[in-house]
């Protein structure tokens, strides 16, 4: 019914459908994933020797590296979980036929997509950002980098997020179907809730920060101007007020989608279904107070170190609920390993390393001697590359019938889990020991006692690089021409596989009423197996 | 819930008789550290190690069967769910006492420690020791003595950072932060500044050099007879201490900044269109207020130094050999 029309470019531009702007957020974000990746490039490349790094210079490694952050945090990371993700499932896992108000969704993406095109033209544009992505007073205010356009940026970034969460907590608050109720929401909806509260509370803040900021460098005011008597440490606790549950931001729906995954492929109810929400939920509250761990070496008084220090490292504990639950979750299930699974289990294997490495950035002692060392870099990009970016590319293979109606490649995307998984064990590993030895961050020269660490990281760098093209081409070529997929290939009982593939427009012909949770999977009182607990469409 | 909540007043009310236990007369943060750390990767290797080895059991035991349908119906188990919350907990609230431990000591200067003045700026390090002396990029202390050093900044964030003796500490314009090492050995160690500071970042390095007692006494008393260098090798050394050469060079090439290669004399055109002769004058003028004369085709990076008469003599005779 839905086929057989052509495509309209009118169509996209003026596109309030949820599916839609989904796909239009996917698209947008991999586009910067791929600048992000070359700049990555550049980075490696610069490690690889001194000759390399002479030709790239200390001013465009300064640039690629604070481009290659933003970028791939704000533009790549939260967008493809909160854009992409969020509006692709919640209307589907709710039952509603689209969000709370359509246009501003609209407004939500363009506004994201404007910033997008002005983060890239940043690249070239003079004034270029050399600032890391951070943007640290007084540097800042003195090197001639453009800080109106990356205020501006962050501002438009704002102004979409905004816009998104207020839209989504509203869709998820008045618009689900009948019977589903709270303790039926699924963990992934649960997780993408708990980082658009961070985001209504958070960004507020972050605006405020860099419209000083702007003030200060234009406007001739001294909040952070320490010649006149400003305080420069001021900025940093109001950037990583936000900044650090920005982490969250994109961890919980990771977390979410996890659980999605295993619960699906194990055909296994999920484990301690409350006890994951409980956990959520401590993330989310617990995430705004530990920003003073980013500023342990900052001069801050020693008690509000302590105490940031303790609720920093309890977040492990929910974290580590989480992660045992996943693993009971396997445990007595029947998994089948389809590579979203693939991905799911390699994201735990990653995340607890990552995780692991966080709590000694959140101890004092510890994190006194690995603050802004190549430590950190190892930890956060164990962190966010590979582990939340293999698991959001299992999310996409995993839901890639819903908006694409098509199958992916499943052997590539198998091949290219292994070598995800072996580059970036290769890439970040030995990146602990340089920031254990005492290898600082945002360094251009290497010093020659770590050149041969730097070399190796490379290869695994590479490595991470070659599965990212073949990754994007299993994306297109997939979407193009891949096998037309069925309604539920996974036999998934979540409500999102009572519709075909792909969902038409209007989603559900009538509002199903929801008579059990998402993950009944071998209930012996459920008498159609296979079935999903709702009602039929 | 209640047995963790005692658990942690337990835990709270230890932590005093911790505190007290310490402060040995001459405590080793380093060794303090490297303590704390072996126990620390001990613990998480060992966790880690017990998840992914649970992940793999898992995947291979209940791999799917032919034919086979779903799992087992189980919802959870609170005995189960309450062993791995409490756990984990007792586990991080142990390291975290153990990590504020150190902490102290790393934040607690000891009494007699030998006091020396730093000062960052774009891109290096001032030395300022008690008795009056100055050097940039090295400090020398004599082993043996707790040394504490005193951080401000001259302009932007930097940090001080000695990955040998595990501390770092922001240097704030403005302000004055802290941090004290042990030097229990003789040696030269590395200092490297920890904040993203431009261009010159990661060529602000300074030695940290331990010394004999005796040899650091001659050491002084031979900087305070005024070793003089002459004009040429102060500039020479000027231009490396200062970090000109992290955007300057004195090859030729083009890179973020004019070569120093033949400037002196050179016809330049500014960015604002005027010519000038690069002379004297307006060397010391330009390296006094950079943005006044930034070149054209160059963006204003360069911050000004505010050198002393002599020094910018000694650099531009230095320049006018290249």
């Amino acid at each position: 019914m839905e086929q057989a029309k052509g495509f309209s470019l009118k169509e996209w531009i003026f596109a309030t459908d949820h599916k839609k702007i989904a796909v239009l957020y996917l698209i947008t974000s991999l586009t910067v994933f791929v600048v992000g990746t070359l700049l990555a490039a550049v980075i490696k490349l610069s490690h690889w020797s001194p000759a390399m790094r002479e030709l790239i210079g200390a001013k465009f490694y300064n640039v690629s590296f604070t481009i290659h952050g933003a970028g791939m945090v704000l533009f790549w990371m939260i967008p493809v979980f909160l854009g992409f993700f969020a509006n692709l499932l919640i209307p589907l896992m709710i039952g509603a036929r689209d969000v709370a108000f359509p246009r501003l969704n609209a407004l939500s993406y363009w506004a994201f997509a404007g910033a997008t095109i002005l983060a890239v033209l940043a690249l070239v544009l003079p004034g270029r950002l050399d600032v890391g992505w951070t943007g640290y007073p007084p540097y800042s205010l003195v090197t001639d980098a453009n800080i109106s356009l990356y205020v501006f940026i962050v501002h438009l970034l704002g102004i979409s997020a905004l816009a998104s969460a207020v839209n989504f907590i509203t869709t998820v608050i008045t618009m689900r179907a009948p019977g589903m109720t709270w303790g039926r929401l699924n963990l992934a909806v649960w997780g993408l809730l708990g980082s658009f509260v961070i985001q209504l509370f958070g960004i507020p803040v972050l605006a405020g920060a860099v419209t000083l900021l702007l003030f200060d460098k234009y406007l001739g005011t001294n909040f952070y101007n320490a010649s006149m008597g400003g305080a420069p440490v001021l900025y940093q606790h109001l950037f990583w007020f936000y900044a650090h549950p920005a982490v969250y931001v994109i961890a919980l729906p990771a977390f979410g989608i996890t659980s999605e995954l295993i619960s699906t492929f194990s055909r296994k109810k999920i484990f301690g279904y409350t006890s994951m929400v409980i956990a959520i939920c401590l993330i989310t509250f617990l995430g705004f107070d530990v920003w003073i761990h980013h500023l342990y070496t900052k001069g801050v008084v020693a008690w509000a170190n302590v105490i940031q220090s303790f609720l920093t490292i309890i977040i492990g504990v929910p974290t580590g609920i989480k992660v045992f639950n996943w693993v009971a979750t396997m445990h007595k299930g029947s998994i089948e390993f389809r590579a979203p699974m693939l991905y799911a289990v390699g994201f735990i294997i990653l995340f607890v390393i990552g995780g692991m490495t966080g709590i000694a950035n959140g101890l004092l002692g510890t994190d006194v001697h690995f603050h802004d060392t190549y430590w950190v870099v190892a930890h956060f990009h164990t962190v966010l590359s590979m582990s939340m970016t293999l698991l959001a590319f299992g999310g996409i293979y995993f839901w890639f019938p819903k908006f694409t109606g098509r199958m992916y490649n499943e052997s590539l995307a198998k091949t290219i889990f292994w070598l995800l998984l072996i580059g970036s064990l290769i890439a970040w590993m030995p990146l602990y020991k340089a920031g254990l030895e005492g290898m600082p961050r945002r360094y251009w020269q290497i010093p020659a006692q770590f050149q041969e660490i730097f070399k190796i990281t490379a290869v695994g760098g590479f490595m991470l690089i070659l599965g990212f093209v073949l990754t994007l081409y299993n994306f297109l070529a997939s979407a193009i021409a891949g096998q037309k997929a069925t309604a539920n290939p996974w036999g998934a009982k979540s409500l999102e596989w009572t519709l075909p593939s792909p969902v038409p427009s209007y989603n559900f012909k009538t509002i199903p009423v929801i008579t059990g949770g998402p993950y009944e999977y071998g209930n012996p009182e459920e008498k159609l197996e296979g079935q999903p607990a709702a009602e039929a469409v | 819930m209640k047995s963790i909540l005692t658990l942690m007043a337990a835990v709270l009310l230890l932590l005093p008789s911790l505190a007290s236990a310490e402060g040995a007369a001459l405590v080793d943060p380093v060794k303090s550290w490297d303590n704390h750390w072996n126990m620390f990767l001990t613990i998480v290797t060992t966790l880690w190690a017990f998840v992914t080895a649970l992940v793999i059991y898992m995947s291979l035991k209940y791999r799917r069967k032919k034919g086979q349908g779903d799992g087992a119906y189980i919802h959870g188990n609170i005995l189960l769910e309450v062993i791995w919350t409490a756990v984990p907990l007792i586990i991080i609230i142990f390291l975290g006492v153990q990590s504020w431990n150190v902490y102290r000591q790393q934040i607690t200067v000891p009494k007699d420690a030998y006091e020396v003045n730093v000062e960052g700026f774009m891109w290096g390090w001032n030395v300022t020791y008690p008795e009056g002396l100055k050097t940039i990029n090295e400090i020398r202390v004599p082993v043996g003595r707790p040394v504490k050093v005193n951080l401000t900044s001259k302009d932007v964030l930097h940090a001080f950072y000695i990955p040998a003796f595990r501390i770092q500490e922001e240097a704030i314009p403005g302000r004055t932060t802290n941090i004290w090492f042990n030097p229990v050995q003789k040696g030269e160690y590395t200092a490297y500044c920890t904040e993203f500071c431009g261009s010159g970042h990661s060529l602000m390095l300074a030695k940290v050099i331990v010394m004999e007692k005796t040899d650091f006494e001659t050491w002084q008393g031979k900087q305070k007879e005024g070793m003089v260098l002459s004009p040429l090798d102060k500039g020479k050394k000027l231009i490396a201490d200062l970090g000109c050469l992290g955007c300057h060079n004195i090859t030729g090439e083009k890179t973020a900044a004019p070569t120093f290669k033949g400037i002196s004399g050179r016809e330049t055109i500014l960015a604002d269109g005027r010519t000038v002769k690069a002379d004297d004058s307006y060397m010391a003028n330009h390296i006094k207020d950079p943005k006044s004369t930034t070149v054209k085709g160059y963006s204003q990076s360069m911050p000004p130094y505010n050198l002393s008469d002599e020094e910018i003599n000694a650099v531009t005779t230095y320049l006018k050999t290249l």
